[in-house]
């Protein structure tokens, strides 16, 4: 029983009893986390076969051409042919317009909720912050899929904003730059992803000590120049983590594209589900998971790179 | 004020040659100590000296690296902390805050056979005896630092320990609620008769409720003795510093005689010092001696004295009402001395920049190597 | 503070960007036609009593209530595992273990989802319910840990040391104090570990096979006009029943924080 590990005086040492605590957990997350990832980059290295995997390494899922092949009579022979990731012009297409799409909705996030953050910290009295946080926290939690699909009715070629603008007669036809593109999918994007831009933002901005502002415009600053030398540098530990908070899970987003986005919409996390779930090509499909998440961390490092010297020092 | 008569218990606690280590960091460095039965002991030192955690070795919150520690005789090596004859009342006071004041007070009995009622009974008279009678039925976190102090002491003593651990019990509190509950925990402690073990940073703390007093520096004990020894005659200069404040001036050991020792001290010429005055025990060559302020006393137009008498002149006056410490240059001293004179009718307080004649006593100096 | 006026005008302009898609939903769910549209056709409940027949619907609700009741009590357990481990004691790649076990919260869950796929297909299981189980006991622990940390962190250690120096053993000031004291979180965690499963659909959708949960089977009938009043009927009930579970929870979130004495910081993350 972990639990015995209580008292380090009663036998155990600290280290021992936190081990035995962390067990449960950890051995689930290496289980069920670590092993299937490492599974996938190994797969990424092996040769497709026809619902099957070969293990035979090769590069192929990445660069160069490459092929299913079947095992006959002890010798491989290809069946089909198909494009590594790298390799493929859709994969580069795609892969570059996530990029684009996420670094829109992290941007659109990220500035849209910073005043909204900074509001509730600053503005809002102490007693009604958490009921604001819940309010701006519940439309995150409810029925994703549902909101995603009311956004395709509100910017639909019939939808909400099209319908009641031609009911207005501000419009004689719908519009069509609002539907099925690029931009629905960032906007909607932006609106499930909001309270997780606020929440890191707004906890950085409460650890501010508010006697710094003061001392800021103590020394001559007016209230815009100590919120950029003061407030924005000291904030910005939560607006580093609203980014990669907000980024790197917009890869992995398939629904929104699929059902707002269009034909022109689609994402690298569609190419990824058709590999695994309509093509049955799992080599491929790991290769092109890996590549997205090497180009989501790489992105995400650079990022973390560039804002080191506002991550130095006590933070918690 | 509250000086009692060191009562020679039996033995209650031992520590022999006790070490602790944490990783590298050596906290508890050789303890040999032994505390009486019904003693009420201080362990009193700056934080980090290791006083907090020889406590803790006495509870069984911490395990010790090597050394014995005895209980009423007993090795406490194998006895976890919740089968050990110690309760304590920590720092925190640790009340639970989902528990009524009762349930807290008869948390300890949980355990104990006996009926209900005789538990009842007990939690009654344990409230009763800290003064809080009729408080039972509160909700623990509504009460004021002082109401949970004694919660934390009663839920402590219902257990009947034949040691109370006490955490820098004080230390939440406010002065008036402080020097309050030094007189009733004195007090408590006769009507009890237990053994008391007190952790504190507060040398008046000690020094007004200890029958003994352990001074630790980094994990050592430097000095184990009575309040007034302990202030008259300081082993070290550092335990001197740490308990009230002290004069320093440097000396050198002329002679050794009979009686004690011949000591050359800077600008105030040879003093004979008796053994007893050096408890440090110097070997000769460089020394110094120490006294205390109120060992010094200032002498007003027309006073004699039969003790020495030095010159000098008012450096600095701070006045405390009762009190007025100055800090006068006495002539052929580089550094001023302080010294306190009650504030009594005739005697004015002095200006900065006053000449004056200064008395003092050879017999009231301390030596230290 | 000055010159708020302009911040909560903004906010509030944000917060009905927020809410927009939610206020339409009931909109739409009582809406007397088959085109998601305005203008609005008249009001009908027909849309909620079709909800009643239809069987494929049942089990889905079925299979995603068994599934989110398993997952909020295995990642609450794991959770309250973690926070205690983290809050209470060092131990060597403290660090490490930690930020594997919270990695799901920033992970993309397609990683997730392809990852336990590739494995539970290579080793032979056919997906159905307990592989989704899974798969989202992964991404709520993090979570309950969050929130179970906070409880943990308010939890004086010196109250588990009065315990077990007023005779309790281990477990049983485990069982006296510090559950009692960490309870709030622990109802808290389980309610929104709860939400998450019964919302999650990238996982659910890789691993259910052919056991739709309740987004799976949303997210089919997407594909037929028809189906979408329904639907929208559907969400209302859905959306109701998390705000209504959200807000006990952050209830018992804020009755944990009280009893403890802690500072609200705010928020479930």
């Amino acid at each position: 029983m972990s639990i015995g590990g209580l008292f380090s005086r009663i036998g155990r040492s600290e280290a021992a009893s936190g081990l035995a605590m962390i067990s449960p957990p950890a051995i689930y997350a290496i289980l069920l986390l670590a092993a299937p990832l490492v599974t996938i980059l190994l797969y990424s290295f092996l040769t497709d076969g026809y619902l099957e995997i070969i293990r035979q390494f090769t590069l192929c899922n990445y660069f160069g051409p490459c092929g299913t092949y079947k095992m006959v009579e002890g010798e491989l022979v290809q069946q089909a042919q198909f494009k590594g990731a790298w390799s493929d012009p859709l994969f580069l297409t795609v892969m570059l317009r996530s990029l684009y799409v996420s670094l829109g909705v992290t941007i659109a996030t990220v500035f849209l909720s910073f005043p909204v953050a900074y509001f509730v910290s600053f503005h809002v009295e102490p007693s009604k912050k958490s009921l604001w946080l819940f309010l701006i926290t519940i439309p995150f939690w409810t029925s994703y899929l549902i909101r995603v699909f009311l956004w395709k009715v509100i910017l639909g070629y019939n939808g909400v904003i099209n319908s009641a603008l031609l009911g207005l007669g501000i419009i004689d036809e719908p519009l069509q730059v609002i539907n099925y593109n690029v931009g629905a999918v960032i906007v909607t994007l932006a609106h499930a992803y909001a309270p997780f831009a606020i929440l890191p933002i707004f906890v950085a901005l409460e650890k501010i000590d508010r006697s710094l502002l003061e001392a800021g415009q103590d020394l001559g600053e007016s209230s815009f120049t100590t919120f950029l030398r003061v407030t924005l540098p000291l904030a910005m530990p939560g607006v580093v983590a609203a980014v990669l908070i907000v980024f790197i899970p917009t890869i992995g987003d398939f629904v929104t594209p699929q059902l707002v986005g269009g034909p022109e919409g689609r994402l690298v996390a569609n190419l990824i589900q058709l590999q695994y779930l309509k093509l049955d090509n799992y080599p491929l499909g790991s290769a092109m998971a890996v590549s997205a998440m090497a180009v989501v961390t790489a992105v995400s490092l650079c990022f973390l790179f560039l804002n080191r010297r506002f991550l130095r020092g006590p933070q918690s | 004020m509250t000086e009692k008569p060191t009562m020679p218990g039996p033995t209650m606690i031992e520590f022999r040659d006790v070490q602790k280590y944490y990783g590298d960091y050596h906290a508890l460095r050789g303890i040999t100590a032994e505390i009486r039965a019904g003693e009420f002991f201080s362990l009193l030192g700056p934080s980090g000296c290791g006083k907090t955690t020889l406590l803790r070795t006495i509870a069984g919150f911490e395990s010790i690296s090597s050394g014995v520690v005895l209980i009423d005789g007993k090795d406490m090596a194998q006895v976890p902390a919740n089968q050990r004859p110690t309760n304590m009342v920590f720092q925190s006071y640790a009340i639970f805050p989902h528990l009524t004041v009762a349930e807290n007070v008869g948390f300890g009995l949980r355990r104990e056979a006996g009926s209900r009622e005789d538990k009842a009974r007990r939690v009654t008279e344990a409230l009763e005896m800290v003064g809080l009678k009729g408080y039972g039925a509160r909700a623990a976190h509504a009460l004021s630092g002082g109401q949970r102090q004694r919660v934390a002491l009663a839920r402590a003593l219902i257990l009947k320990p034949k040691v109370l651990l006490l955490d820098e019990p004080l230390s939440a509190l406010d002065k008036k609620m402080r020097e309050n509950m030094q007189v009733e925990l004195i007090k408590l402690q006769r009507q009890v008769g237990i053994t008391f073990i007190l952790v504190t940073h507060d040398q008046e703390e000690a020094l007004v409720m200890s029958d003994r007093i352990a001074v630790m520096f980094e994990g050592q004990i430097a000095q184990l003795d009575d309040p007034e020894t302990l202030y008259r005659r300081p082993k070290t200069r550092q335990v001197a510093d740490f308990i009230g404040t002290m004069n320093f001036l440097p000396a050198e050991v002329a002679a050794q005689t009979n009686e004690g020792y011949s000591v050359d001290v800077a600008g105030l010429g040879r003093c004979e010092i008796t053994e007893a005055q050096a408890p440090g025990a110097p070997t000769g060559g460089p020394a110094s001696v120490g006294f205390r302020p109120e060992t010094l006393t200032i002498l007003y137009e027309g006073q004699t004295t039969s003790d020495r008498v030095s010159e000098g002149t008012v450096e600095e006056v701070v006045y405390y009402g009762d009190m007025t410490y100055y800090d006068v240059k006495l002539d052929g001293i580089d550094t001023p001395v302080r010294l306190s004179m009650r504030n009594l009718p005739g005697r004015p307080v002095l200006d900065i920049r006053t000449r004056t004649r200064v008395s003092w006593s050879p017999g009231a100096l301390v030596l230290f190597r | 503070m000055k010159g708020g006026t302009g911040f909560r005008i903004y906010a509030m302009v944000y917060l009905v960007f927020l809410y927009a898609p939610i206020v339409l939903l009931p909109m739409f769910a009582f809406n007397n036609g088959i085109i998601i549209a305005f203008p609005l056709q008249g009001f009908t409940t027909q849309w909620f009593a079709a909800l009643l027949d239809d069987p494929p619907l049942h089990d889905a609700v079925r299979n995603s209530l068994i599934i989110a009741v398993s997952v909020s009590i295995l990642s609450t357990t794991l959770g309250v595992f973690a926070a205690r481990a983290s809050t209470r004691f060092n131990f060597p790649f403290k660090g490490p273990l930690m930020g594997l076990i919270m990695l799901p919260l920033v992970l993309p869950e397609i990683i997730v989802a392809v990852s336990l796929l590739v494995v539970l297909l290579g080793l032979g299981v056919s997906l159905n319910i307990l592989t989704v189980i899974l798969g989202h006991v992964l991404v709520c622990t993090p979570f309950c840990i969050a929130i179970l940390t906070s409880a943990f962190q308010s939890l004086d250690r010196s109250l588990e040391e009065a315990a077990y120096d007023l005779g309790e053993t281990p477990l049983s000031t485990f069982r006296l104090i510090i559950l009692p004291l960490v309870m709030p979180g622990i109802v808290s965690a389980l309610l929104i570990s709860f939400t998450i499963s019964l919302d999650e659909f990238i996982i659910a959708f890789f691993l259910a096979g052919t056991q739709a949960t309740l987004p799976v089977y949303i997210f089919s009938q997407f594909r037929f006009p028809q189906a979408v009043p329904v639907i929208m009927a559907l969400g209302t009930i859905l959306v109701c029943l998390s705000i209504l579970l959200l807000s006990i929870a952050e209830f018992f979130r804020r009755r944990g924080l009280a009893r403890s004495g802690a500072k609200d910081t705010g928020g479930f993350l």
